[in-house]
């Protein structure tokens, strides 16, 4: 699913409240059977190291932890994970797990954190502007890494982003402006990352 | 209203956020800085109020007793060039009967001038009024006795002079510089409860000695440039022919030898401590300002991009270490001037100088300030030039990030069982070593301190354990009127309760060597003394030899002798015998030393075969007060001193000083060692609240988060208590030769108590500082860390 509209039209607040990161300040949000708006902090902890992965436009990883040791952070505490070369081998990047993040592209870091977040095997991956700080060719390989896993490991998966042209290679796009939800729609054919333009 | 420059405006909001970390570095700095006003300024006021109590009392210059020399003695002794003013007193000692006290209580009386005031050592009347010439019986008191004794004018006190009761009336208390310790006939230390001075008329106290027309006693006072060796020999070559003891000079005066070596403390204390805080808070400006310019990255870059020029940029950031110094100087100023006071008051207890009060110059507080300020200026430097040295395009974009690199090999073996988190602290620590060092030194130095200032009270109850327990055996000293046949020595075993007697002859002496000179006793022992004996470095018993002499270490300095080398010895008085003795000994005694002799081997030097000065005696405890009151009726025997009375009164007096020192030092290594952790703690949380935000996203708990936290200070610790502890063993190692004095030698001693309580305290006072970090991470913000760039 793809969560598009301009900047400050709630996509983030959203993603965050789905995320366990924000409350709403009315209104609940459920994971199963738990409230995430009134759920204790212990609990919330919980939801996200068992079930979401995060992908951020900044990438995240830990500068003191090479690829693979910053993939296994995530896999020392989830339940069934993948190994950490496995998910680095799904987005591409087998070969260079022991670098350290400060050794690798932006575009490779960013794959990192994609491999990081789908290690755990999460119920959802949720993915804030993931390529907004990237040229387009290296946006459409971490996209592509973000729709294998999405296929591999049939994680529900969320995406934001502000460009319309990103919206194609989701199932369905939410299309956001002043704070709501304007309108959702199915994409009748989506497209591959790799045949994207923009 | 003036309106502050948009940069002053900046950097008072930055101060305000930084205040924490103002207070750590400005804490640590203001130890410093109050260490230093303390210690200077208690120097100057105890130097000053010596030195003016000197002046308005007229404090001799040169003493000597003499056996007996009559008044007219005087006049030539006057016109000796050199000498500016004298008084001839006649003086003795004599026992006192106090109601409810049956140890035996001993006086130095003193007489006065029937009809002024002393020319030379003066008394200053504190209570009561001045003894009536016309009444004989009319005395003035010390005020330390009268404080002891709850004595108060108007009171009577019996005396046995010269084997005479008298009976005497407190007219007033009094106090004298030359009685700022007053300290009893081979004693080592006052004990106002057991021994006075009694000032009393000039007639009567000769009468009483039976030395009418005649003194026994001079003081001197010099004319400015006078040349003392000089003049002491023009002095003894006058009295020689009445019995002249020799005369000495104010490094033989035990008062003003104790008033030198307080001084001298002193000064040692401003020249050491002060320093070890000063360089912590250099470190902790460094590190505190190189991680401001560091997050103010893009700030700089933008002044600059404004044309703000690279000197107003330095400025700006010099500024914040310039606060931080001024709000330390400030603190430790008034921190310091307040310690100086509770200094000035155990001083003017202890030594009853008249207006002793902590009044530092002007200038300690300048210097103090202009300390403060370098330390500021140094701490600064670096982070200050990396600020003028960023180009505006490299500031304005983001920093590259921190390249962290593989340990080695065997390094990161071991670390492939670890956790990622603990990886993540161990690679910080690695790839920031001199942070790491900054922190492990700081914390290390507050334990070393602590440790240190744990030995002082460790080492003066070493001397009193050895000095009282295994050197002095015996239960009580007799001290004879003057040196008697050996013959006493059977009457002394009859005395009541006495099971054992050792004789003991001691004799002042002049000792020569080459051109070195001093003036010293001699104790002569029997062979196999055992009641007083003298010990070697190992606390053996020494073996005085019957051909030569054993000297302290501190003597043989001062002669410039060794081991086999000859010594010239002439008695002070007698037959004044010379002797040529070789060294065959040189022991380290922690408490100034005389030299020793096998006491026949000393008769014979002396020529006065079979005498003896004082006997050392073991008795039954349950007849110490009959042998107390039958000892007041034996004139031969001038006072008793029993050896529990004389370690009490030390270890009070080491107590009284040190308790209260001990106790700063807890309080400043604390904040030492404090300041010190929350620095590396902020700056540790600030480098890594991105990190430790995502690992909260990532779904690790707040304990674990805070794991990585406190663990990176904790493996710190870990590394500082050990090196902490052995920079304390070496620091207190040094300090204790630093402080040693001509009356004290402090020895290094031990307990592993020191360590194991220096330790949990510095531990306990780092894990409060870095758990009053660790309260970030409840505050961490998850979405904005995410949301921006690093």
């Amino acid at each position: 699913m793809v969560l598009l509209g301009p900047s400050g039209s709630g996509k983030s607040t959203l993603l965050n409240v789905l995320g366990g990161l924000d409350r709403p300040t009315s209104g609940h949000t459920f994971f199963r059977d738990l409230d995430l708006a009134n759920a204790a902090d212990v609990d919330v902890t919980q939801y996200r190291r068992l079930h979401v992965g995060f992908v951020f436009q900044f990438y995240n990883l830990i500068a003191s932890l090479t690829a693979a040791e910053n993939v296994e952070l995530v896999t020392e505490i989830a339940t069934s994970p993948m190994l950490a070369q496995e998910a680095l081998e799904l987005v591409g990047l087998g070969k260079r797990m022991h670098h350290f993040p400060a050794q690798l592209s932006g575009g490779e870091q960013q794959r990192v954190a994609i491999a990081r977040a789908i290690a755990k095997r999460p119920t959802v991956l949720l993915c804030d502007e993931p390529t907004g700080a990237l040229d387009v060719a290296t946006g459409v390989h971490v996209l592509d890494a973000i729709v294998t896993a999405n296929e591999k490991l049939k994680t529900t998966t969320l995406l934001i982003t502000h460009n319309a042209d990103i919206a194609k290679i989701g199932d369905r796009v939410v299309r956001f402006a002043d704070g709501l939800i304007r309108s959702v729609e199915v994409n009748a054919q989506r497209i591959p990352p790799k045949e994207l333009h923009w | 209203m003036i309106k502050l420059p948009s940069l002053d405006v900046k950097l008072l909001r930055d101060l305000k956020r930084l205040r924490a970390q103002a207070v750590a570095v400005s804490g640590v700095l203001s130890c410093g800085v109050a260490l230093f006003v303390m210690a200077t300024g208690m120097y100057d006021s105890l130097d000053r109020a010596r030195n003016s109590y000197y002046d308005t009392a007229r404090m001799a210059d040169l003493a000597v007793s003499v056996v007996r020399a009559p008044d007219p003695v005087a006049i030539q002794l006057a016109a000796l060039p050199g000498i500016n003013a004298l008084e001839t007193r006649v003086s003795g000692v004599g026992l006192l009967d106090l109601v409810g006290k049956t140890d035996p209580v001993s006086a130095r009386l003193v007489s006065l001038p029937a009809d002024r005031q002393p020319r030379v050592n003066d008394v200053l009347l504190r209570a009561g009024r001045w003894p009536d010439p016309k009444r004989e019986n009319e005395i003035l008191i010390n005020e330390a006795f009268a404080e002891a004794n709850l004595l108060a004018p108007g009171m009577t006190l019996s005396a046995l002079i010269y084997g005479r009761q008298r009976e005497l009336e407190i007219a007033g208390i009094a106090s004298s510089p030359e009685f700022v310790f007053a300290v009893a006939p081979g004693a080592m230390l006052p004990e106002p409860e057991r021994f006075g001075v009694i000032w009393m008329g000039r007639e009567s106290l000769a009468r009483a000695f039976d030395v009418d027309g005649a003194f026994n006693d001079v003081v001197f006072r010099l004319a400015p440039g006078a040349n003392v060796r000089d003049t002491i020999g023009e002095i003894d070559t006058i009295l020689a022919r009445h019995g002249g003891r020799g005369a000495y000079a104010r490094d033989r005066m035990l008062s003003a030898q104790f008033l030198a070596d307080e001084l001298s403390s002193l000064k040692t204390m401003a020249s050491i401590l002060p320093p070890i805080f000063m360089l912590v808070a250099v470190f902790l400006l460094n590190v505190s300002l190189s991680r401001l310019v560091a997050t103010e990255r893009s700030n700089i870059g933008l002044l600059k991009s404004f044309g703000y020029s690279n000197a107003a940029v330095a400025i700006h950031y010099a500024k914040f270490a310039i606060a931080f110094a001024l709000l330390g100087a400030a603190i430790g100023v008034v921190l310091g001037r307040w310690i100086g006071s509770q200094m000035a008051e155990i001083y003017a207890k202890v030594y009853r100088i008249p207006d002793l009060t902590y009044d530092a110059e002007l200038s300690v507080y300048m210097w103090a300030v202009a300390v403060a300020l370098i330390a500021a200026v140094l701490g600064a430097a670096q982070a200050v030039l990396r600020a003028v040295r960023l180009p505006p395009a490299a500031a304005l974009a983001p920093p590259a990030p921190v390249s962290f690199g593989r340990l080695g090999a065997g390094i990161e073996a071991a670390a492939r069982n670890l956790d990622g988190k603990t990886r993540m602290v161990i690679r910080r620590i690695v790839r920031f070593p001199r942070r790491a060092a900054t922190t492990v030194i700081g914390i290390s130095l507050a334990l070393a301190l602590l440790i240190t200032s744990q030995h002082f009270p460790i080492s003066m109850n070493h001397i009193v354990d050895v000095t009282f327990g295994i050197a002095q055996r015996m239960d009580a000293t007799l001290s004879f009127s003057e040196t008697a046949d050996d013959r006493i020595l059977a009457e002394v075993a009859r005395l009541p309760g006495v099971f054992s007697v050792e004789p003991v002859r001691a004799a002042e002496v002049f000792m020569s060597a080459g051109s070195h000179e001093r003036r010293d006793t001699i104790l002569g022992l029997p062979p196999g003394a055992f009641l007083n004996r003298v010990l070697d470095d190992k606390m053996n018993s020494v073996a005085l030899r019957d051909d030569g002499i054993t000297l302290p270490f501190k003597l043989a300095e001062k002669l410039g002798v060794r081991v086999g080398d000859r010594i010239r010895v002439q008695a002070t008085d007698g037959h004044r015998a010379v002797a040529e003795l070789t060294v065959t000994a040189i022991v380290k005694p922690y408490l100034a030393g005389t030299a020793y002799m096998e006491m026949a081997a000393l008769n014979r030097a002396l020529r006065e075969p079979g005498r003896v000065s004082a006997a050392y005696v073991l008795m039954d405890r349950n007849e110490r007060d009959n042998l107390s009151r039958k000892v007041k009726e034996l004139p031969m025997i001038a006072g008793v001193s029993f050896l529990d009375n004389a370690s009490a009164s030390m270890r009070k007096m080491f107590n009284e000083g040190s308790g209260f020192f001990a106790y700063m030092f807890v309080v400043f290594s604390s904040l030492m060692a404090g300041g010190v952790a929350y620095s590396a703690a902020r700056v540790t949380f600030a480098e890594q609240e991105r990190d430790l935000a995502t690992l909260r996203v990532l779904g690790f708990g707040r304990r674990e988060v805070s794991y990585v936290l406190l663990a990176e200070i904790g493996a710190l610790l870990l590394i500082a208590l050990p090196v902490g502890s052995i920079l304390g063993a070496v620091l207190s190692r040094w300090l204790m030769t630093q402080f040693q004095t001509d009356l004290f030698t402090f020895p290094y001693v031990t307990e592993s108590g020191a360590y194991g309580k220096s330790a949990l305290f510095v531990a306990c006072a780092v894990i409060g500082a870095v758990l009053a970090v660790r309260r970030g991470v409840d505050r961490l913000d998850l979405v904005g860390v995410l949301k921006s760039r690093e």
